[in-house]
């Protein structure tokens, strides 16, 4: 090995430090990157031998891979009403897409139907709206459900939106065993990270439960479940973070569906994964290849037989927090090398997200590029003619390797709190993840992190494109309609016997919640009147907020910039007698809090007094919660498109209750063809995504001094 | 006068009690001015409430206590006011305010008040802006007023001579065990309630019962009142009718004993001194805490000849504070 420390004597030289060791990076999955991998590397890693398609599946998890079939392009869609989002499929689908991935709207996620008061703002915005299951039947009219894969995010209300698939398949003349696709049906995660659930944790898993029950017995081609990890990197997490809870969660629900007296072969098969997918390159491939070692770990340890049991099948996405708002077209490079990623991992199905996602729906040119970026790598290039090509690199190897032990450590603190349902309701991961999400910002914000036009090479240079506009009170208006029409012609009798077989099954437990569902839906019982019937004896689940502090502090220690922030507020502190008070608010059904705990925590260590909102809040809930604490100003955060609607409705309340010198301000994915109409309702400031908070710190004491 | 409409007030409108408050709780000295404007203007109002505390070591249930409590309240007709007090960072001195996601049911009520104040602004005068903060909710017509404190320890003593009632809340054995507990807590407690007395943390809360029982026997009140221990469940919602009833019991027991107005009266006593310590630091801090001063003390401490109490002995001298 003499040649190494020759290298090693060059490169110090080179590189003009004492060591080599002054090369390294450390990762925020804290793992130490080298600048150069060996042989010798190689010479103490397990699975190194390995082969595809064969136990633990580290090069893939089918012996052929891409050179018999590439992955499905899945590109996930879905906005305003069942005829729109239908028309877009077909369009799609004639064009080279090759499954459906289905967005609803979040009135839809949290189980209301469209004509409920808390989801004025929300009805067919980020997603499809759906009430029955004649919104259903025109969600896939022409659209064989026999022969085309129907991917379905859905979690909080996921019992009347499968009972819905399953009876629109069943008028389409389609049986369930005939039906293939995915549910995402992850709940866990969504008590981490995404907050889209409706019935406590204890009541969601038997919810889950049923569903891997029913579809074992009767639906032998659809995904029960698709365990997700895309969420938590989206709210922050690095990849050790993502790919250790994800299997944790994946290990949870197996050992329920276990407790219920399902053979581990009867159901493990049909249990699938979503990933997130990040510009770390290195790191994102071996998360693919460390996963699937991972999961076939954890199911022999479960007693699995069956390999198809054992094989980790994932779907990928491009992350959209990548994403910047300034410079977009930066994001289609951004998404080809997320996407590079994926497929060298060894993805099955993958999303490349548009380029104009940062701040609104894709439009038709943003996902003609997002889909074409797929089709040129799988048709343009020679990346499908050979499998796992980076096997054997020693740096993948190695990397593969650490992740695994990485991954391995944070699941022993998750089954040292006694597992991943009690880790949740003592908020470790959320803590962990919030955690990394701040410290990231505040890494971004300092300029130690770089993202290319945002604190680095930005440019003045406006880019023009168009971006899809929702008419929010035209699809809630028609949804109303509809559902009214429904409820006329239905028998009401029929309806009322099976809401209250649904009541007494959430009283009991006993019985399967989905075939108790389907009855409802095929006498045209709504997707609220089902929830509604569940949440009576269940309640709403309520999460237990968290919050942290300190790590701006930690992170700008010493740095100008920051100090003059903290300086400026303790003026205004020393002229007004107490500090700046902001009330950070989240209103509709909107759940994604990230950005809002990364404020929180900027603006606490900057010296504000912070107050947080309750989730899914509405304008009058926020108005009076702004007036007792007397705040001086309020700040939005809209992450899924109702800004339009409930923000200045919050205006005309506060100035209705003589309190319009309150201010208020908004941020989040906020299109800039919006900012006009929001600053005439009177909003003071709109910030972008990925404001630095030392702007943010400015720009509001400039606003209410 | 101040830009503060007292008639508003007294009608309980929302926003003029939350100005006032503000106004009281600035640390700016024209604000101080304008505060005691105010109070005096409403010293003539002859409102009064039940004045609750709620303490307990974070994590054992008082905000959803509260929440639970405080709707109870509001179906018998009572007006609730909520004054929570939480910690602020050391570093930036700013805080993240959160109670109200824990209290939701509760703050999107009409006929309740509620108020989250960081610590930080109290440095010095914390007793004495939550006492007059109280005294301006009574104005503005609620009858029933609860403050809750985070951490057990000094706030704690110093919100017991404000208030009526003392719950102490307790979690089921986490840590805050008897032992773990310092016993002066358990003196002030008028009521103990075990929380989350349900699912699997059900027996949990049972042994807990039982010992913070055997616990209260062994303490000796002066008021003969004997602090009864209860166990709670926000989850399955019980405990909360048993509580008012009991606290109601404590109120009559104090009216019918007539210590309800001794401890009234000596309470104010209590927060006149207050009112003249924090007048009597107000005026020495800028002097002491000068930088000027640091500069001497420095000085005199290098020559090595003196211990600090002897430089103490020296600087009253000089601020004209002779010990």
């Amino acid at each position: 090995m003499s040649s190494v420390d020759e290298w090693k004597k060059m490169a110090v030289k080179e590189y003009g430090s004492s060591s080599v060791e002054a090369m390294n990076t450390l990762t925020s999955e804290g793992i130490t990157l080298r600048a150069l991998y060996t042989e010798e590397d190689l010479h103490r890693l397990p699975h190194i031998h390995s082969l595809p398609g064969i136990e633990p599946f580290m090069r893939g998890p089918r012996a052929t891979m891409y050179t018999k079939k590439p992955w499905t392009v899945r590109q996930y869609a879905g906005f305003s009403t069942a005829e729109e989002s239908n028309a877009f499929y077909r369009k799609a689908l004639a064009n080279g897409g090759q499954g459906i991935s289905v967005a609803f709207d979040l009135a839809t996620h949290r189980g209301y139907d469209s004509d409920h008061p808390r989801v004025k703002g929300d009805v067919g915005k980020a997603g499809v709206a759906i009430d029955s299951v004649e919104d259903m039947k025109i969600l896939f009219q022409g659209i064989p459900l026999d022969t085309v894969s129907v991917s379905m995010t859905m979690n909080g209300a996921v019992i009347p939106v499968l009972a819905m698939y399953i009876v629109a398949a069943e008028e389409q003349g389609v049986t369930p065993e005939k039906l293939s696709g995915t549910i995402q049906n992850d709940i866990l995660k969504e008590f981490m990270v995404r907050n889209t659930y409706i019935y406590p944790p204890k009541q969601s898993l038997q919810l889950i439960a049923d569903i891997i029950d029913y579809t074992a017995r009767h639906m032998p081609k659809f995904n029960s479940i698709s365990i997700s990890g895309y969420h938590m990197q989206e709210a922050g997490a690095d990849s050790a973070l993502e790919l250790a809870y994800t299997l944790a969660d994946g290990r949870e629900y197996a050992k329920l569906a276990l407790a219920r007296g399902l053979s581990i072969d009867a159901f493990a098969p049909r249990l699938s994964f979503f990933f997130g997918m990040g510009l770390n390159f290195y790191m994102e491939i071996a998360k693919l290849r460390a996963a699937r070692v991972l999961w076939c770990e954890i199911m022999s340890e479960l007693g699995a037989k069956d390999p198809r049991s054992k094989t980790l099948r994932t779907h990928c996405q491009t992350s959209g927090q990548s994403l910047t708002e300034q410079d977009p077209f930066n994001n289609i490079v951004r998404t080809t090398i997320e996407a590079m990623a994926a497929i060298f991992g060894g993805t099955q199905s993958l999303h490349t997200n548009a380029f104009d996602e940062a701040v609104a729906l894709p439009s038709e040119l943003s996902s003609r590029i997002a889909r074409n970026t797929q089709l040129i790598l799988q048709e343009e290039t020679q990346i499908t003619k050979v499998i796992d090509p980076w096997g054997g690199s020693y740096l993948m190897e190695t990397l593969t390797n650490n992740l695994i032990e990485r991954a391995k450590f944070l699941m022993a603190e998750v089954d040292k709190a006694g597992g991943m349902i009690s880790a949740i309701e003592k908020g470790i991961p959320k803590r962990n993840i919030e955690q990394a999400a701040a410290q990231k910002q505040a890494r971004i914000d300092k300029g130690d992190d770089v993202i290319v036009g945002v604190n680095k090479y930005c440019t003045d240079a406006k880019t023009t494109f168009k971006i899809l506009q929702i008419n929010n009170l035209s699809v809630l208006k028609k949804q109303a309609k509809r559902l009214k029409q429904i409820k006329t012609n239905r028998d009401q009798k029929k309806v009322e016997k099976c809401l209250q077989a649904l009541a007494s099954y959430a009283r009991s437990g006993k019985g399967n919640a989905l075939s108790l569902a389907i009855e409802a839906v095929r006498v045209r019982a709504t997707l609220g009147e089902i929830s509604d019937a569940l949440e009576s004896v269940w309640g709403r689940y309520k999460a237990i907020p968290s919050s942290l502090n300190g790590i701006y502090d930690r992170i700008f220690q010493h740095d100008p910039v920051w100090e003059n922030s903290m300086n400026r507020v303790k003026k205004f502190q020393n002229k007004h007698g107490r500090r700046p008070r902001i009330l950070l608010a989240k209103m509709g059904q909107d759940g994604h809090d990230r950005g809002i705990k990364v404020v929180a925590t900027g603006l606490s260590d900057a010296g504000f007094d912070v107050d947080l909102s309750p989730l899914f809040s509405m304008p009058d809930e926020i108005a009076k919660i702004a007036i007792e604490n007397d705040v001086h100003v309020v700040g939005v955060s809209s992450q899924a498109a109702a800004h339009k609607t409930l923000i200045p409705e919050l205006i005309k309340i506060l100035h209705k209750k003589k309190s319009g010198d309150i201010k208020v301000i908004c941020g989040g994915v906020i299109p800039k063809q919006d900012f006009a109409f929001l600053k005439k309702a009177g909003v003071g400031l709109i910030f972008g995504p990925a404001t630095p908070i030392p702007t943010i710190v400015e720009k509001i004491l400039d606003l209410i001094e | 006068m101040v830009n503060l409409d007292i008639e508003k007030l007294k009608s309980g409108d929302p926003r003029t009690l939350a100005r006032a408050i503000t106004l009281i709780e600035s640390q700016n000295p024209k604000h101080r001015r304008d505060s005691k404007k105010i109070l005096k203007a409403v010293s003539q109002v002859k409102k009064s409430s039940f004045r609750i505390s709620i303490s307990g070591a974070p994590g054992a249930g008082k905000s959803t206590l509260i929440e639970s409590l405080g709707l109870h309240l509001l179906e018998h007709g009572h007006k609730v006011a909520v004054l929570t007090i939480d910690p602020t960072s050391p570093i930036s001195g700013g805080s993240i305010l959160g109670d109200k996601i824990r209290m939701e049911k509760l703050s999107a009520q009409p006929n309740a008040f509620i108020r989250p104040s960081p610590t930080g602004l109290h440095m010095g005068g914390a007793t004495n802006r939550t006492r007059e903060a109280i005294l301006l909710c009574e104005i503005a017509g609620f009858d029933i007023i609860m403050v809750e404190t985070v951490g057990v320890g000094q706030t704690e003593y110093q919100v017991k001579d404000m208030i009526d009632a003392f719950v102490l809340a307790v979690s089921p054995l986490s840590g805050d065990s008897i032992q773990g507990m310092k016993k002066g807590i358990l003196e002030l407690a008028d009521i103990v309630l075990i929380t989350k007395a349900d699912g699997t943390s059900k027996n949990l809360a049972e042994i807990t019962l039982n010992d913070y029982k055997n616990s209260m026997k062994l303490i000796f009140r002066k008021d003969q009142w004997i602090p009864p221990v209860m166990a709670i469940s926000s989850v399955d919602k019980t405990g909360i009718p048993e509580l008012w009833i009991s606290l109601q019991h404590f109120l009559a027991f104090k009216q019918s004993t007539g210590t309800l107005e001794k401890d009234r009266m000596r309470q104010k006593v209590i927060w006149i001194q207050d009112l003249c310590w924090e007048a009597i630091r107000e005026r020495f801090k800028p002097k002491l805490e000068s930088p000027r001063m640091q500069k001497k003390l420095f000085k005199l401490l290098s020559k090595d000849t003196m211990n600090p109490n002897q430089i103490a002995d020296i600087i009253l001298k000089q601020i004209e504070l002779k010990r």
